[in-house]
């Protein structure tokens, strides 16, 4: 009996239907007014009606969705964060269980149990936070997912994951451990494992937000071929010009609704700009700033990361008041290491890190914060609040020592509360009550309330660290316009982003780390993206 | 006796001091290994231990003692089970609670069943078996092969119990639960389901490690028998790194503290016997701690040990 059909089936490779694109679009019109119609097409991999998902909290992430995919397409799934698109597809994928609609899969009306199910009608998901364990190798970590009563059979899966990546041109060596791979690959490996369970229909969530450009066009490289396959691929994004440059259709969700469908050749950015947020007209790139005074001066800074190993080697930078310095890289270069030095929360092995003549290497948190150091922490939920605490509190947790929040030791509460009014005003921040716990928010709101108690004491260097992680469009804006006008007041800030739009956009100057050093600087006039992507990944031309 | 001979009984006995807590480190390897922190085992063995006697007193058979200590050890680990998978409690403290419950639940029950007060004996207990051949080879024959069937039992689990975690799928979902049962959810595996089955097993092995102490090692019930013993058991598991062979080194290397203790405390004469005999049997107890601190140090155990999972 054959357990895996190895190769990819031949059949559905016939039924490409994309060659006549504006057949495509008819029936897409054709949906909204005759539905019962279209779900029958058979060109349809699978299509969902009137899905509504309302989470136990009763907010409503889905909402009447009607949408399709055909078979042999890549379709775009574009909107914000919060906008449902994750919601939706882990519908599809049995992770979650819609209160209403109906999902057919070739035609056929079917129900979605379990991700098992799914994966039997042909259906797998790329999670945005992959779902491989670490320390299992490729091979183990395939066979979870294929179910094999008794004895491992590890040899067949590790054959049948070669024949696989050969078949697709992606290289990977079964028996490496995940947690030895980058992230680029480890996505490879996720995509690899639903080829492996004869997948049709895979869902891609968010899968470039955590590459380097190089990585996303090796990415987009594997989609195409997929496609090539007769594979339908659902890539969500909330990146314009990514949907623009891969895929064929483009759904746009906006508040738990589908805004509308469009062929990727017949729309542009503008347009998709302005449906992704209604109205929205995206900033140009910042204004540049006016160095100052030195403010940071960081000289052959040695840091070890947990495995004992030194992950910071040697770095030298500065950063002047009134300046942003952004610092480009691979997450996992050593960037984390490199801000746990500088804000107390890591032993620093040589080197230092001066501030106003004083030298904060080796020195407690606590010390640095003093000195005027503020730091918005990628690690929000550890680091950067304390959940059971309320938001008032949580807003004053660096400034309770001062006049006129404390006095001789007995805490103000008007004034602390006050204050949280105030901020919670200033920062939009989405709270009812500035006394309940910080746990009641939303993980973009308790971002905006970390950022604005970090923004608002008065500090001369800001050390950034993903400071619009997890918000939409309009709340980055937000985040990066305070940025700005702080800078424009003499502030130093350090800005280490995965998002490289981001610090392109905010940085006058630019520092790429690969490996734990300092391996490039840029002006942001002058920058090459090219070399920069490349930079990145450690290549030195 | 000649000085040999003495050797000889002396290993023999940290051979069978081992046996309970190697039976008990494999069930809780088991579960470790799928992310589950079983302080519980404590009080899980103190139930088998009791269960087993009751069972094997009551019918006068002792087979039947074996049966009601698995079925004792079960229910208190699967007890433990419910609060930390279906109600998703701290581990630890639960752990802990059900310790505090079993001993409870022994002594009232020994009263219930024993109203006349004092400790009821056995007149027949599991015995040592010597296997025909072995047990001739001289020095070794002795020591490993004159032991109880259980003995052998938990010698012949420890390739199974590696076999089960590292070359079957059912070993395979564990280490991956243990590992992150987030993720090992999204790829269709039923966490809890694994995780019942470990506890399940986990229950088997404990109910048997109690049931040695009160069905062979000795012959008759206290709850004092078996004290330290689970606590011992986590720490092997440490020790052992999650490893069945390392639970039979550190069952080894416990067991025989646990044996010197024991001697010490019988055969020690002299004006500072007694303080001497109790310096001794804190000896495991050290041991456990130095073996926390240096095991504890150089192992990384499952990634998601003892961390609370709620299904989302
Ligand atoms: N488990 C959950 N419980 C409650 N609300 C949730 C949950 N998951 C997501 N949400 C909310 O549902 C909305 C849609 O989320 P999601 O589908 O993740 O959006 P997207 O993927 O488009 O960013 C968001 O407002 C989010 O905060
Ligand atoms: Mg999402």
């Amino acid at each position: 009996m054959p357990l895996f059909n190895f190769f990819l089936v031949e059949s559905t490779a016939k039924n490409q239907p994309i060659g006549d694109s504006m057949a495509v679009e008819d029936t897409v019109k054709e949906d909204k007014t005759q539905v019962s119609v279209s779900m029958a097409n058979p060109n349809y991999a699978i299509y969902v009606e009137g899905i509504t998902k309302t989470y136990s909290n009763g907010l409503v992430a889905n909402n009447n969705v009607t949408f399709g995919v055909l078979k042999g397409e890549v379709h775009a799934l574009l909107g914000e964060n919060g906008a449902g698109k994750t919601t939706l597809m882990k519908i599809l994928s049995g992770c979650l269980s819609p209160d209403t609609g109906s999902i057919f899969v070739d035609g056929k009306k079917v129900h979605i149990d379990d991700a098992m199910k799914a994966v039997k009608l042909g259906i797998g998901m790329v999670h945005q936070h992959l779902s491989l364990i670490p320390s299992f190798t490729v091979t183990e970590n395939v066979a979870l997912s294929i179910p094999l009563p008794g004895r491992l059979k590890l040899d067949i899966i590790r054959e049948k994951i070669i024949a696989v990546s050969k078949n697709l041109g992606l290289e990977i060596d079964p028996d490496t451990k995940i947690e030895q791979l980058p992230v680029g690959l480890r996505q490879r490996v996720e995509i690899i494992r639903l080829l492996c369970q004869d997948v049709n229909i895979l869902v891609l969530d968010e899968p470039t937000s955590v590459l380097t450009p190089l990585e996303v066009d090796e990415l987009f490289r594997i989609v195409r071929g997929l496609k090539e396959k007769g594979k339908s691929v659902i890539i969500i994004t909330h990146k314009v010009k990514e949907a623009l440059a891969v895929s064929d259709r483009i759904t746009i969700m906006r508040l738990g609704k589908v805004v509308r469908t469009l062929n990727a050749s017949n729309t542009n950015e503008r347009e998709l700009a302005s449906l992704v947020v209604e109205g929205f007209v995206p900033s140009t790139n910042g204004t540049k700033g006016q160095p100052g005074e030195l403010a940071l001066i960081v000289k052959g800074l040695n840091v070890k990361g947990n495995s004992g190993r030194l992950a910071v080697k040697g770095v030298d930078f500065l950063v002047r008041s009134g300046e942003i310095l952004g610092i480009a890289g691979v997450a996992g270069n050593g960037q984390k290491e490199l801000v746990e030095a500088l804000t107390g929360l890591r032993k620093t092995e040589s080197g230092t890190s001066i501030m106003k003549c004083c030298n904060l290497a080796n020195r407690p948190p606590q010390f640095i914060i003093k000195k005027g150091v503020s730091y918005i922490t990628e690690d929000k939920m550890k680091r950067g609040v304390i959940l059971n605490l309320s938001i008032s509190d949580n807003l004053a947790l660096k400034c309770i020592e001062q006049e006129p929040y404390s006095k001789n030791m007995i805490v103000n509460q008007r004034k602390v509360e006050s204050r949280a009014q105030d901020l919670i005003k200033r920062f939009d921040i989405k709270a009812s009550d500035p006394c309940a716990n910080v746990s009641s928010l939303s993980g973009g709101n308790i971002q905006k309330l970390m950022v604005a108690r970090e923004l608002s004491n008065g500090s001369i260097l800001i050390i950034a660290e993903q400071p619009t992680a997890g918000l939409d469009v309009k709340a980055s804006e937000a985040i990066h316009t305070k940025l700005l006008e702080l800078r424009a007041k003499g502030v130093a800030v350090l800005l280490f982003s995965a998002d490289l739009d981001e610090i392109v956009k905010l940085s006058d100057r630019i520092a790429v780390m690969y490996d734990g050093r300092i391996v490039g600087e840029f002006l942001s006039g002058s920058l090459d993206m090219q070399r920069l992507a490349k930079m990145m990944l450690g290549s030195t031309t | 006796m000649t000085g040999l001979t003495i050797a000889i009984a002396f290993a023999a006995s940290c051979v069978t001091f081992a046996c309970p807590l190697l039976l008990a480190s494999l069930g809780e390897t088991v579960v470790e290994r799928g992310g589950i922190l079983n302080l519980g085992i404590e009080g899980a063995m103190l139930i088998g231990a009791f269960s087993g006697f009751l069972g094997a007193y009551f019918t006068g058979v002792l087979w039947v003692g074996l049966l009601t200590a698995m079925i004792g050890g079960i229910a208190s680990v699967l007890l433990f089970g419910v609060l930390v998978v279906r109600f998703n409690l701290d581990q630890v403290v639960s752990g802990l609670a059900i310790n505090l419950l079993a001993s409870g639940v022994a002594l009232y029950f020994l009263r219930v069943a024993f109203p006349g007060g004092g400790y009821p004996h056995l007149n027949f207990l599991f015995q040592p078996f010597a296997v025909p051949l072995l047990s001739q080879i001289p020095v070794v024959g002795p020591i490993v092969f004159n032991q109880p069937g259980f003995f052998y039992l938990a010698i012949v689990l420890v390739p199974i119990v590696f076999y089960l975690i590292y070359r079957t799928t059912f070993g395979l979902r564990l280490r991956s639960v243990g590992e992150d049962p987030r993720i090992a959810s999204y790829v269709g595996i039923n966490v809890s389901r694994i995780r019942y089955t470990s506890l399940v097993l986990e229950g088997a092995l404990v109910g048997l490690a109690g049931a040695f102490v009160t069905l062979s090692q000795f012959n008759t019930f206290d709850t004092r028998l078996t004290t330290g013993l689970g606590f011992i058991a986590v720490s092997i598991v440490i020790l052992g790194r999650w490893n069945p062979a390392g639970a039979l080194i550190g069952s080894l290397i416990f067991g025989s503290t646990e044996a010197l203790s024991f001697w010490g405390t019988a055969f020690l004469t002299g004006p500072q016997a007694s303080s001497l005999a109790q310096l001794l049997t804190i000896l495991p107890y050290v041991t456990t701690l130095v073996a926390l601190v240096v095991g504890g140090r150089m192992s990384k155990g499952p990634s998601a040990l003892g961390a609370p999972y709620a299904k989302e």
